[in-house]
């Protein structure tokens, strides 16, 4: 295998890599953006149409100058407030209520065992 | 006299306390979950297996008889790269998860997805 075709196999694979990156973002937004579950299966299959659109570009700087536009439209029109799963740093829950430390137990029979 | 004597002897006695078999803990406090969700409640690895088997088989494109927890999802279910994501995305619904971008690209079939899952402690 020569060295421009390892160099193109690579370029390739990089560039799928930013594409499917890109595309959960997207749809992730997309799902942030959706005030409710059936309107947004109607923006995610549009989105996968735009993504769908320019699946058999052959020509690598074409590819990355589409990738770099889709990019900066993403941040274009992130979401402002987007869903942070509780437990994430951000999230409702981060750092809330947090497990004792190891090593303190807690008895949770108020006082009963001073009888037993 | 009296007086002095009756704390004396209060703090001395102690009544056995009858216990009727099993303590008496009313019936809804077992079924109550923690109030905090920090890693108190593991998953089993057969549900998770079951689970992500459910998701993966609820996948639109997906024949359900292909799926097995061995499965590729490229390889074998002959999906393309965007419905992987997909899938990952609606793993990452299912078990209340937020994986970061570069791991959740590197899950690529049911193996590696259950193994994620079941080793995650916040996967619920």
């Amino acid at each position: 295998m020569s060295l421009s075709t390892v160099g193109y196999l690579a370029r390739r694979a990089a560039q799928k890599e930013r594409v499917r990156i890109l595309y959960r973002r997207a749809l992730r937004d997309t799902l942030n953006w959706a005030v409710h579950r059936h309107l947004f299966y109607q923006d995610a299959s549009d989105l996968r149409e735009r993504f769908e659109a320019n699946k058999n570009v052959e020509d690598l700087d074409t590819i990355d100058h589409l990738i770099a536009d889709a990019e900066a439209q993403y941040e274009k029109w992130r979401h402002p407030d987007p869903y942070i799963v509780p437990w994430a740093p951000g999230g409702t829950k981060f750092t809330r209520n947090p497990p004792p430390p190891s090593g303190i137990e807690i008895v949770y029979d108020y006082g009963k065992e001073e009888n037993e | 006299m009296a007086a002095s004597l009756r704390p004396a002897i209060l703090r001395h006695i102690r009544l056995p306390v009858r216990s009727q078999g099993q303590p008496v803990l009313p019936s809804w406090l077992s079924s109550i979950r923690a109030m905090s969700g920090h890693g108190d409640d593991h998953l089993t690895r057969e549900e998770v297996v079951d689970r992500v088997l459910d998701v993966v088989k609820s996948f639109p494109k997906v024949n359900p008889s292909k799926v097995t927890a061995e499965v590729h999802f490229q390889k074998d279910l002959g999906l393309d790269s965007l419905d992987v994501v997909e899938i990952v995305m609606a793993l990452e619904e299912e078990f209340k998860l937020e994986i970061p971008d570069k791991e959740a690209d590197k899950i690529d079939s049911c193996p590696l997805a259950i193994e994620y899952i079941a080793n995650h402690p916040m996967a619920g």
